[in-house]
């Protein structure tokens, strides 16, 4: 049997401890990193490779669904968590487990025994930003995107966020004259944001609403939408109309 | 509304009498006169409904209150009788000497319509009174209740137990020894919120407590000081009131930073008061928070609630410091009651 690669995240020591201990008595596990926060997450995930990954939702930082979007690979993920708040979310999304504190040992096979089923699947698992996004409660929005830049992690606030452009599997956002590239497709960054603040202009441009400062005709069916920045976006006739819809809202 | 329309037709008719007896009117001169000075009061006495709002007794120094209502009585009155005036010029014709005949009663006009103007005002005071005492009662109840569910945060608990949990097979002794602190806690919340005030003592006894339970879940990251002076003790204030604020710093400052931090406390007595301040770094970068605020909340309103304007709660951020002043009147009971 192959062994499995875990990696332990929890701000405290006692609950990382429980999981340790749990975790002594099964042979094909073993324990690659433990993780006091998100970003220590992101970057543990990411120089050992772990198939299997045991997240608490709140910490510092960054929280468990935060991680996850950053992590890129495909990991088998339990939650381990004293909130159950996400937790219909979460399965919905098909992670493997979601653990509420204080659980027992059998409670915690069971966990363990969903994750070798998974794991031993073989590679069609929902992607770690799959799950990010059904985790999503309905009508709620991000506050804030996290964006990896090789090992560095940027939070950007979404109110910075001016406008997103797709570039292949990425979306290139900017803020303040900078750019981040995000992994992601904009039709997901799109779901994520308040539809209220956030319009999907152009088949590969989303802009914020609060910074567009005029728009002019271009040619019969679009139109140009100029950004209190300067920056030129292009807006088809769909795209105008979605525009005009939400201007005339607000 | 037919009271309101009652009671001015009572008005009218002490003015109809007022005018027969002191002018020597014929009534329905009386009458004439009297009908639009009414109408015009009726309605100028509706406005002591903002006024009496826009002034409350409380907050506004006496003179203001006094010289506002008194200058508006008086252009209230003025404005009130000037139909009168008019009817004695225009209507010389129909009544020849009314303008003499009415001149001396103007003053006693002018005072009862002064008066009635003033009578308005104090009924609106007094009414706007019950209504907000009634409404403090219900805020109250309704924050006691809310405190009631609040005091237990099951989330507290869920975390307490799974530290527990943790410990039994590391560190049984600390295990039971956290159980013992956890039920304190629980059994000493109950209790105290069931009271409406306690000795200032027991509620740091209590937040001492409930700091007991959370250095194990949190260890080294939780560090806290304490600075009270002793005169603060034996302060009747009502029960969980530091409790949920210090609950508040470790979820929203503590449990947010990697290395943790400290939570200085500190009370003052002053002279028939006293002032507590609770300060925590946090971070302000942190994830989204749930559930934010709700114990300043239930501390804001419950101190609402009994003190009214004589409590403060104020909250200061600077950086990634967090800071709760807390002021409130010091019912001192007896010396030996503490």
């Amino acid at each position: 049997m192959n062994t499995i690669r875990a990696i332990i995240v929890d701000d405290e020591d006692l609950a990382r401890q429980i999981v340790r201990e749990y975790l002594r008595e099964e042979e094909d596990i073993e324990i690659v990193a433990e993780c006091t926060n998100g970003f220590d997450a992101v970057k543990a995930a990411a120089t050992h490779k772990p198939d299997l990954l045991f997240l608490d939702v709140q910490m510092p930082k960054l929280d468990g669904f935060e991680v996850l979007e950053l992590i890129d690979r495909e990991i088998a993920v339990v939650f381990v968590t004293a909130y159950d708040q996400y937790a219909m979310k979460a399965f919905d999304a098909a992670a493997v487990d979601y653990l509420l504190k204080p659980f027992d040992q059998e409670r915690f096979r069971t966990a363990l025994q969903r994750a070798r089923r998974r794991l031993g699947e073989g590679p069609r698992m929902p992607s770690a930003s799959e799950l990010r996004n059904a985790a999503q409660a309905p009508g709620q929005h991000s506050q804030r995107i996290v964006i990896k830049d090789g090992t560095r992690v940027h939070i950007l606030p979404v109110n910075q966020l001016e406008y997103a452009e797709a570039q292949d599997d990425y979306v290139a956002l900017h803020s303040g004259g900078k750019t981040f590239l995000k992994q992601q497709t904009i039709s997901s960054l799109e779901a994520a944001l308040d539809p209220s603040r956030f319009v999907r202009v152009h088949r590969s441009f989303l802009v914020s609403l609060e910074r567009v400062a005029k728009i002019e005709p271009y040619t019969k069916d679009t139109r140009i939408a100029v950004l209190t920045n300067g920056a030129q976006i292009p807006v088809s006739r769909a795209g105008y109309m979605r525009l005009k819809e939400l201007m005339d809202k607000s | 509304m037919s009271l309101y329309l009652a009671i001015w037709i009572f008005f009218g008719c002490l003015f109809v009498l007022v005018l027969s007896v002191s002018a020597h009117l014929e009534w329905q001169t009386s009458v004439a006169v009297t009908v639009p000075i009414v109408i015009i009061l009726a309605l100028g006495c509706l406005g002591p409904w903002y006024s009496s709002r826009a002034l409350p007794l409380r907050s506004t120094p006496l003179w203001k209150v006094v010289g506002t209502h008194l200058l508006v009585g008086m252009c209230t009155s003025a404005i009130a009788l000037a139909p009168a005036r008019l009817l004695g010029v225009l209507a010389q014709k129909t009544f020849p000497d009314l303008s003499a005949r009415l001149h001396p009663a103007f003053p006693t006009l002018a005072g009862m319509s002064l008066l009635i103007y003033l009578l308005s005002v104090a009924l609106h005071y007094a009414l706007q009174a019950v209504e907000s005492s009634r409404q403090a009662e219900l805020l109250s109840r309704e924050a006691e209740l809310k405190a009631l569910k609040a005091q237990v945060n099951p989330h507290f608990l869920f975390n307490s137990l799974n530290s527990i949990s943790a410990l039994t097979s590391v560190d049984p002794r600390k295990a039971r020894d956290m159980c013992v602190r956890l039920s304190e806690f629980l059994r000493n919340s109950l209790r105290l919120g069931e009271r409406t005030s306690i000795p200032f003592s027991e509620e740091l006894a209590l937040t001492k407590t409930y700091l007991d339970v959370e250095q194990i879940r949190f260890g080294e990251r939780l560090r806290v000081t304490q600075d009270f002076d002793t005169g603060c003790a034996y302060c009747e204030v009502p029960p969980l009131l530091v409790q949920p604020l210090i609950e508040n710093s470790i979820k929203h400052g503590i449990a947010t930073l990697v290395e943790g931090g400290e939570i200085a406390m500190s009370g003052r007595r002053l002279r028939d008061s006293v002032r507590i301040v609770i300060e925590n770094p946090f971070d302000p970068d942190a994830p989204e928070m749930r559930r934010n605020g709700f114990g300043l909340a239930s501390v804001r309103n419950r101190l609402h609630a009994r003190y009214g304007g004589a409590a403060r709660i104020d909250i200061q951020v600077d950086g990634n410091r967090y800071r709760v002043m807390l002021t409130i009147p010091c019912d001192e009971e007896s010396e030996t009651a503490g």
